[in-house]
């Protein structure tokens, strides 16, 4: 079992934190505050996910967060204007897949870093976002909550989706060619290469993939409340690193698995929560999550030099 | 082509141009991070993290003068250096753990400003700066704005440093090739280190110039810092990848982006569009020095088909 090393010791940590819970803020496990919790955490899930695949294939994306932003208002609009629920979920792949595209096109078609095209992306798309919507939330009618169902059977339709994602891309990932490739541009693109392996085509696709995935997100994010605000991606793309980085997936590419950012991603949702319910101060979660990254980072790298691997660029 | 960015940009704002001294201020700052952000991505790598030590930098300048009740000369020093200690400690993982510095001060980025938003509860603020102070930041010295002679300060060593010295050049080495410097003799680890501390402290004098200018210290000041630093490196004409670049080019990077903004400024526009250009001008510049490349490549190669076989033997 020495593969799934780093997530079995991720999810012991899980279970260890939820021990701890259980003794000392047993008013953490009341069903319906779980359910909302599970249900507010799915749409954080599929975007980790997305992220996941990102990293995996040694790309990075951190406009993430805007681009969930855009597609929720952009949904929230066309739910407004009373479009049916068979346009909106399309339509709202589409604008995903299509701003993934353009990182697609700028990190693979031109070969520019990864980090600082998004970073830009991410700013342009959040500063565009708030200069249309001048602040205003867009008020979304009745019936597109839950997709019209009762809210228990939405939320927990809501995680299924999720967790049926998750499947879906973990077994995509490992038992398909394209997963393969995705683990073998992220290992050594030129290797890839030669092997015959298109590395700008993977990662164009990856991009795009991920695109779509955030608007998916954006749009199962979106029927939870009554309104959207245009300021809920912020901070998303952090969380979803943190999540895929806890959970060992490697920043450097070519290691990790989706299962391990579902343990890492459940480690650091129960953190937030965890803190309110020992009573501890709130504003320490952004702290905690930098802190969180950068120990799991630290943990690799002295593992690897303790190992005598060499460093891995980004 | 940095000049010419420049100038374009220019042209197009001359008349709003007047005596807007107050974008000069501001411009210090994003002057000093760019400084520092020059000799970071020469090595090749980034440092993400400048705009969140700005916030924690002038959060802890505000809790030592408020709470503690430090002289503010000596607050100033503590500041700096603490600055240059969060420096070291990403220049600790760089080099020591070979991390990527991407993550590193990515999580840095995500650190310092969760720290600064829990050390002031997320609504602090901390005023009340006594005149002396302020006048760093909002009065002038000799008929400028008192903060020019700082950044004309930390630019001219910048300068000296990249350009004059043999410590500087390296920089450029260990950015096209880090094995190959090594090999070289060039003592990676340690200008590595140097820049990474650089950086830290002069987010640190940024943080008490951008303090001493609005007269208040919160958490979230230099928000968005790290973007503006390197769009005005990369419009500069520095690479991304490293290995080439220049310190008046970035200077000059930094100049462009002031002149957008003091133009949006006199246009109206909302500070969004101000963001908002800023991440399309990074867009473009980085794809303009891409496809700059690819067609300096690919005329180079229709040059050489061109010529008879003279040179192959």
């Amino acid at each position: 079992m020495s593969r799934y090393a780093r997530e079995w010791s991720v999810a012991g940590a899980l279970a260890a934190g939820l021990v701890f819970l259980a003794l000392f803020a047993p008013s953490f496990f009341q069903p319906q505050p779980l359910l909302s919790l599970a249900a507010r955490t799915a749409p954080v899930l599929v975007v980790t996910c997305a992220m996941s695949l990102v990293l995996i294939g040694r790309q990075i994306d951190i406009s993430a967060g805007s681009l969930f932003s855009v597609c929720s208002v952009v949904a929230g609009l066309l739910a407004a204007r009373h479009c049916p629920v068979v346009v909106i979920v399309p339509a709202t792949l589409l604008v995903g897949a299509v701003m993934g595209a353009l990182n697609g096109v700028l990190v693979a078609g031109l070969g520019l870093p990864a980090i600082v095209v998004t970073l830009a992306t991410m700013v342009t798309w959040r500063e565009g976002l708030r200069w249309e919507r001048e602040g205003l939330w867009v008020d979304l009618p009745e019936r597109f909550q839950w997709f019209g169902l009762p809210q228990a059977a939405g939320q927990g339709g809501l995680i299924l989706v999720a967790l049926g994602l998750l499947f879906l891309l973990a077994m995509g990932l490992r038992h398909s060619a394209g997963g393969r490739f995705v683990y073998a541009v992220g290992s050594d693109a030129e290797a890839a290469r030669l092997a015959g392996i298109p590395p700008r085509r993977v990662g164009f696709l990856l991009f795009v993939m991920a695109g779509a995935l955030t608007g998916l997100a954006a749009l199962l994010n979106t029927v939870q409340s009554p309104q959207v605000d245009p300021n809920c991606g912020n901070g998303l793309e952090m969380k979803a690193i943190a999540a895929a980085v806890v959970g060992g997936v490697a920043i450097s590419g070519g290691r990790g698995s989706l299962w391990g950012a579902l343990a890492g991603l459940l480690l650091l949702a129960c953190v937030g929560p965890a803190l309110t319910h020992l009573h501890a101060q709130p504003y320490w979660e952004k702290a905690t999550q930098g802190a969180v990254i950068l120990m799991a980072v630290v943990a690799d790298g002295w593992r690897a030099r303790s190992s005598g691997r060499g460093r891995g660029r980004a | 082509m940095a000049e010419w960015v420049f100038f374009a940009l220019y042209g197009r704002h001359f008349a709003s141009l007047d005596n807007s001294f107050d974008l000069l201020r501001h411009s210090a700052e994003i002057g000093l991070l760019a400084m520092a952000m020059t000799a970071v991505i020469l090595t090749g790598g980034i440092d993400l993290s400048v705009g969140s030590l700005l916030g924690l930098c002038a959060v802890v300048l505000g809790m030592l003068w408020r709470d503690a009740h430090v002289p503010l000369g000596l607050a100033v020093v503590i500041t700096l250096a603490g600055g240059a200690l969060a420096g070291a400690m990403n220049a600790w993982l760089i080099t020591w753990l070979r991390l990527p510095p991407l993550i590193v001060t990515l999580a840095g980025f995500s650190l310092f400003r969760g720290i600064a938003e829990a050390l002031t509860r997320g609504v602090d603020t901390f005023t009340g700066f006594p005149a002396g102070f302020l006048f760093l930041g909002q009065e002038r010295w000799l008929g400028a704005p008192a903060q020019l002679p700082v950044l004309v300060a930390v630019a001219a060593a910048a300068w000296w440093f990249v350009h004059g010295t043999a410590g500087g050049r390296s920089l450029r080495v260990i950015g096209y090739s880090p094995e190959g410097a090594r090999y070289a003799g060039i003592p990676v680890e340690r200008r590595l280190a140097l820049v990474y501390i650089a950086s830290g402290l002069t987010a640190a004098l940024a943080a008490v110039l951008y303090t001493a200018r609005l007269g208040q210290a919160r958490a979230d000041a230099g928000t968005g810092y790290e973007l503006l630093a390197i769009t005005a490196v990369v419009l500069g004409g520095t690479s991304i990848f490293g290995g080439a670049g220049s310190v008046p080019g970035t200077l000059l990077g930094v100049a462009a982006i002031a002149v957008l903004n003091n133009g949006l400024v006199h246009l109206r526009q909302p500070r969004e569009v101000a963001g908002l250009c800023t991440g399309a001008l990074l867009i473009l510049a980085l794809a303009g020095a891409a496809g700059w490349k690819k067609l300096a490549g690919r005329r180079r190669r229709w040059q050489l088909d061109a010529q008879p076989n003279r040179s192959i033997p």
